[in-house]
């Protein structure tokens, strides 16, 4: 069970990358990756947005929408308004809470509820079949892959703000050759784990 | 408080006008969709077993989907299954089929999947599925060993090796040890 | 007049992908082959075009602290129907798409479309738009599945077309091809057009 958990982890991070390799959480990547600090801010963010909404989205599913035999035709309205309400409802919490954290990790929270990646792990898990624990596992595994691509990107773009970019490829032309390369990268974890 | 109340109604009745078209839409959908499965259904049973007249269920208490084929005399011809597993992006489910007298497979066809389109979704054709074609029941449905994975799908090659493995031996055991 | 210049400024001067940088998520991942590229582009555009219309129809009717709510339950709806109805005549087209048919709710694309616009203006207008930015959704990406299935698997839509003697250079129809092909598709376009890429709300 652990093992089978930590294969979920890893999977999500390394081998599956959400961002590298399935294409979940693009938009974000490519505009919020210029500095370090305000990438790692996102990714935390991020991050806590996805384990929650991993667990919102899988009791839904199982004591709402599949008892009922909703889920073919209500699934995808149920699950964005959890997410969005969700989100609502973490940035007040955090305002109320803690004003510091909100000026760091709030301001990113409204961008998260359309970020594919949250929508995608809860579709993914789904599919999958994962139970409560896989898919509070799968969410925090996607989330730490998101901050780890998103970070990585936002060290190299800082490092290339000083290099001499051709006209055309400044802003989203060079930070996407580059993340083709870290895709290339990732691609090396592909045989990591035997799933 | 009465805003929250008023906002709360309007969002509750936006859902419910939501919830409503997709039940209609749904239900205008839903049997074409059903017809739809079991076309398919039909349609991949006669491909995995090629030469039969018609087929029927073999019920068995492992829940497994299994048919015989009947040729045109109504003796059995092969055997059919359905095998379901978990692939790269989600459930693979394969109609497999077998023909008993060589102990053979004879290939399978995809019901459904998830893979990645012009990657894991290349467990599709041919080229990776003519290698499952007239393997004996008993090798060893190993990547590298007997099967060579699609380029750049290894995890959805694997998934479908594992599960053809897994699946056969399951079929064994439910149809009856020794046949 | 006003209403060609809402139908035509989807198509190139605010395009979508090329221009606005949205509906990043499934530009990339879809458009390993044309014909992907094209169904996705197709149905993306069918949601937006019917979410304009309906977001206009009742924008006066939803309350201003819950529009964002109450259009994300429309959008959801739209896609859901699309869902649907390709899966019921068009089930090889949604065993493609698979999971990205869903993503679609989350395409900034259409949320920004919305909000920016058809909040703002007529039905005719935000049909228009619509029409605009998803058949220049719809070109981008069938643009770019054409050139990541030519060098990634020697064919166009299917029909081979680079002869026997091409080895595909299967890193196109792989996640690295897809950035890679936007990256210089983007650089070809920021040089030959005088307007640069301003990117969308959403990816800020």
């Amino acid at each position: 069970m652990l093992k089978d958990l930590l294969l979920i982890f890893i999977g999500a991070v390394l081998v599956n990358n959400f961002v590298l390799s399935r294409f979940l959480g693009i938009c974000p990547f490519l505009g919020v990756s210029k500095k370090v600090d305000v990438a790692l801010s996102m990714g935390i963010a991020t991050t806590f947005v996805l384990t929650l909404s991993a667990a919102a989205t899988w009791l839904i599913q199982s004591f709402i929408l599949e008892p009922y035999g909703l889920s073919r035709f209500l699934q995808y309205v149920s699950f964005v308004l959890v997410i969005a309400s969700l989100v609502q409802m973490i940035e007040m919490f955090i305002k109320k809470t803690s004003p510091n954290l909100y000026n760091s990790l709030g301001i990113f929270l409204p961008l998260i509820t359309t970020n594919c990646a949250i929508l995608g792990l809860a579709l993914l898990s789904v599919n999958k079949s994962y139970n409560l624990a896989q898919s509070i596992v799968f969410g925090v595994g996607a989330g730490i892959g998101f901050t780890l691509a998103i970070v990585i990107m936002a060290g190299i773009r800082e490092e290339i703000e000083k290099a001499d970019i051709p006209e055309g490829l400044k802003g989203a032309g060079i930070t996407l050759l580059t993340a083709g390369i870290l895709s290339i990268s990732f691609l090396g974890f592909s045989g990591l784990i035997s799933m | 408080m009465g805003k929250s109340v008023k906002l709360i109604v309007a969002l509750a009745i936006i859902s419910l006008l939501s919830g409503g078209v997709l039940a209609s839409v749904y239900s205008f959908t839903s049997p074409k969709m059903e017809e739809v499965a079991l076309q398919n259904q039909q349609n991949s049973i006669f491909e995995v077993l090629p030469g039969i007249e018609s087929y029927r269920e073999f019920k068995n208490d492992e829940n497994m989907i299994i048919f015989e084929g009947l040729d045109s005399r109504g003796d059995i011809a092969g055997l059919a299954y359905v095998a379901e597993g978990a692939g790269f992006q989600g459930k693979i489910r394969l109609m497999v089929g077998l023909d008993l007298d060589s102990k053979k497979i004879n290939g399978y066809k995809v019901l459904e999947h998830q893979e990645t389109p012009g990657l894991g979704a290349r467990i599709d054709e041919e080229a990776f599925k003519q290698q499952f074609s007239e393997k004996s029941l008993t090798d060893s449905f190993k990547l590298k060993e007997d099967v060579t994975a699609v380029t750049g799908a290894t995890i959805s090659s694997k998934a479908i090796t594992d599960l053809m493995k897994k699946s056969v031996d399951e079929v064994i055991k439910i149809y009856g040890g020794g046949k | 007049m006003r209403a060609w210049k809402e139908l035509i400024k989807g198509l190139w001067s605010e395009n979508p992908v090329f221009r606005m940088l949205m509906g990043m998520c499934p530009t990339l991942a879809v458009t390993n082959a044309a014909v992907n590229g094209l169904a996705m582009g197709l149905a993306t555009a069918f949601v937006l075009i019917c979410s304009n219309i309906i977001v206009s129809l009742v924008k006066r009717l939803i309350p201003e602290e819950i529009r964002i709510p109450g259009y994300i339950i429309i959008i959801a709806t739209f896609v859901t129907i699309a869902d649907l109805i390709l899966a019921a005549y068009f089930p090889d087209i949604q065993k493609v798409l698979g999971l990205f048919i869903p993503l679609i709710v989350v395409n900034c694309i259409i949320l920004g479309r919305a909000e920016g616009f058809a909040s703002k203006n007529n039905v005719l207008y935000s049909a228009l738009d619509a029409i605009g930015m998803g058949i220049g959704f719809t070109w981008a990406l069938t643009l770019l599945g054409i050139i990541r299935e030519i060098l990634g698997m020697g064919s166009i839509f299917g029909i081979p077309v680079m002869g026997a003697g091409f080895t595909e250079w299967v890193i196109f129809v792989l996640p690295p091809g897809a950035f890679i092909t936007l990256g210089i598709l983007l650089w070809i376009i920021n040089s030959i057009s005088k307007n640069k890429t301003v990117e969308g709300d959403c990816c800020h």
